[in-house]
């Protein structure tokens, strides 16, 4: 009976023109933001990769020089982006994309996207998630709005139930005709993103790629049978048409516009975020009480000397195995380093707390339980980004005392002498490996529990709801 | 032979009106039961409550000896119901509406079967695959009679089915009736149309203010003096 009252308005609604020019409009963009996703994802893949190529290549082909000058000089760390991050960009396209590694200083990552675009990217991206989150719930409103009322106003609904079938049938025939017609619109475009990620040798024989994909087309399944239930469920209880219509709209404002913009908004203000030259400048302050390796006159350099050349038995620095500047730019920079550390972990912990917020939102909102879910499984969310930044932290810290270790090395009177130039060939370069989604999953499991939580509570309420509506 | 429908003292009350004042009747297999009267009387109301589409204040309905309040899913295989205005899907064909409702209904038939019930409902061969959407009502009704005699329900309950027909068509619906009834079919019809109901009923009720105020056989009077009788209770 199900599958009749399905196999009706699966018929019903392709030979609807409404719905076919809306939903062929739909699929035009769903494709289009595809295809567009993915050359801008390749081009920016491909630029970032030269890129790193020739700093790598600069950084290796440098003269013959004194390590702590290489320390200087340093190195670029250019983020590449997420296979999956063509399908939604998440906040890729606001956060930096290079870091510059150098001696004593942590970078903020850098050169975002939205820089160097115009204010029109403020407005959002025309991407896969931004027509699958905001528009297709839009079409599926226009679609399921009337699937009650449209029957009673018709009486058809009578006709129907005559036939020995309950309200209950006949919702999740409705639900389930629609779920078909929302595929159709749906599917064409994540095969193509398939057939995309495919078609890439590099992603071709990932099994973490394919498994994200397999998770973000299965949690957007699950958004989409949210909507069409909450829409099949209001349209039960409404008395008319247009009254369905006006709810559903609202929902889908409050939802889509006004929620997440306002739980945003609370996050930053209750838990309010210092700015990065804010961020410098505590560093700046506190890194003072360290050793500061260019500084002769520094009492926390002269008490290390002393304690060197107690432990070598020397009095003179010149009987030194390692050069005393190297292993005080040493010290400095582990203590700068957790200086860095705890601030930018203080810093990070605000941010996790402001979108908390809106995570915890997703229980009373599917669509914050989705956008979350889809950026952390596209890999362009923030902790996708903090993962970033720590890799090349740690990357910085370990070329600069690996550098530090060098001018050590080096013995009393270093700063006259040169490395030679093959050293610089032997430090390996920065490579990033994006974490696979056994480390995604686990910071999912909110926006995931609560998008389960939402099929399951409106199966089962909105189920109710529809028991006692009425036949018209 | 027991009745195939029945009432005892069935009552309907809505906050501040009574809408049906212990109805109690029987219908036998074959009978035609025309009940009259102006809008508002309850005729709606007794169709709803044999459907079970609303739940009695006191008494029951029955068809086929099952009480409908408490088998409301089971009774269902029983009846047909046509209501004044049978719209359909417009987006689907004859023969896809007719399937969707014979589906519903349990019942599984082929292309060829359902074209044959849509014949012998009087809809013509070549409309039967036309959108439901290009149908006159006449043709509609003839859709949900198909309907009715695919189901093979042993009650139809129409809610003023001859309302908005032309006169051809309305010829035709009551030919068809007949034969139902012929071949068993109770059939219970709320109508506002006295000629109708002298020509197809065995037995016509007149309905006022919620209240079954009189029943007669139609062979015991002619459409004058049943048009004579309604208006006198209607006064």
């Amino acid at each position: 009976m199900v599958r009749s009252i399905a196999h009706k308005e699966f018929l019903s609604t392709l030979r609807d023109r409404r719905f076919a020019v809306l939903s062929l409009l739909m699929l035009a963009l769903l494709l289009a933001a595809t295809l567009v996703g993915r050359r801008g994802y390749a081009t920016l893949q491909a630029e970032r990769a030269l890129a790193q190529e020739t700093v790598n290549e600069q950084f290796h082909h440098q003269p013959g020089r004194h390590p702590h000058r290489v320390a200087h000089y340093g190195t670029f760390a250019f983020r590449p982006r997420a296979a999956l991050s063509f399908l939604d960009s998440g906040l890729d396209s606001f956060t930096g994309a290079v870091v510059y590694l150098e001696a004593h200083q942590q970078n903020s990552v850098n050169f975002s996207p939205a820089q160097q675009a115009g204010s029109l990217i403020r407005f959002g991206e025309l991407s896969v998630a931004f027509v699958l989150q905001t528009l297709v719930p839009l079409l599926l409103i226009f679609l399921c709005f009337g699937a009650f009322t449209e029957e009673r106003e018709a009486g058809t609904l009578r006709l129907l139930l005559s036939q020995g079938i309950t309200l209950r049938q006949v919702a999740w025939g409705k639900i389930d005709g629609y779920g078909l017609a929302a595929a159709l619109v749906v599917v064409p475009a994540l095969g193509l993103a398939s057939a995309l990620l495919f078609s890439s040798e590099a992603t071709a024989g990932s099994p973490d790629r394919w498994a994200r994909l397999a998770l973000f087309g299965l949690g957007y399944v699950v958004y989409f049978f949210v909507i069409i239930v909450g829409a099949v469920v209001v349209s039960a209880r409404a008395s008319q048409s247009r009254a369905a219509l006006v709810t559903l709209l609202g929902c889908w404002m409050l939802g889509c516009l006004i929620l997440p913009k306002a739980t945003a908004n609370l996050g930053a203000g209750l838990f309010p975020a210092i700015t990065k030259a804010q961020l410098d400048a505590a560093v700046h302050e506190e890194a003072q009480h360290g050793i500061n390796g260019h500084d002769p006159q520094d009492k926390r350099a002269a008490a290390l000397k002393a304690a060197l050349f107690k432990k070598y038995s020397v009095s003179d620095e010149k009987d030194l195995p390692m050069s005393v500047a190297g292993v005080t730019m040493a010290e400095g920079e582990a203590y700068s380093s957790r200086v860095y550390q705890q601030h930018f972990a203080d810093l990070t912990r605000t941010y996790e707390r402001q979108n908390a917020l809106s995570t915890w939102a997703s229980l009373l909102n599917p669509y914050q339980a989705i956008r979350p879910l889809s950026m952390g499984l596209a890999g362009s969310d923030f902790a996708h980004y903090v993962h970033f930044q720590q890799a090349a932290e740690a990357y910085r810290y370990q070329l600069v005392q690996h550098l530090n270790g060098l001018q050590a090395s080096m013995g009393y009177g270093d700063k006259e002498r040169r490395l030679d130039a093959a050293t610089w060939r032997a430090i390996p370069v920065f490579t990033y490996q994006a974490p696979p989604l056994g480390w995604a999953l686990p910071q999912l499991a909110l926006p995931t529990l609560a998008l389960l939580a939402w099929a399951l509570a409106l199966s089962w309420l909105g189920m109710r709801l529809v028991d006692r509506s009425t036949t018209g | 032979m027991p009745p195939i429908l029945e009432a005892r003292d069935l009552r309907k009350e809505y906050p501040g009106k009574l809408a049906l004042k212990s109805l109690n009747l029987q219908l036998a297999p074959g009978e035609v039961f025309c009940l009259l009267g102006q809008n508002g009387a309850g005729k709606s109301t007794t169709i709803n409550l044999f459907l079970g589409f609303i739940a009695p204040t006191a008494g029951a309905a029955y068809i086929n000896g099952l009480e409908v309040a408490r088998h409301p899913l089971d009774i269902k295989k029983h009846l047909a119901y046509i209501p004044e205005n049978v719209l359909l899907y417009p987006h689907l064909t004859g023969l896809e509406n007719l399937a969707l409702l014979s589906s519903l209904a349990g019942f599984k038939y082929s292309e060829n079967e359902l074209r044959d019930y849509l014949a012998q409902a009087g809809l013509p061969p070549e409309a039967a695959s036309r959108r439901v959407g290009t149908y006159s009502k006449g043709m509609r009704q003839k859709v949900g009679i198909a309907s009715a005699v695919a189901k093979r329900a042993q009650v139809l309950l129409l809610d003023e089915p001859t309302s908005g027909l032309d006169p051809k068509a309305s010829n035709e619906f009551s030919e068809l009736l007949q034969q139902l009834s012929g071949q068993g079919t109770a059939v219970f019809m709320a109508t506002h149309d006295i000629f109708r109901a002298k020509e197809v009923g065995t037995r016509v009720g007149i309905m006022r203010e919620g209240e079954l105020v009189d029943v007669r056989p139609t062979a015991a009077l002619n459409a004058n003096e049943l048009e004579q009788l309604y208006l006198t209770h209607m006064q």
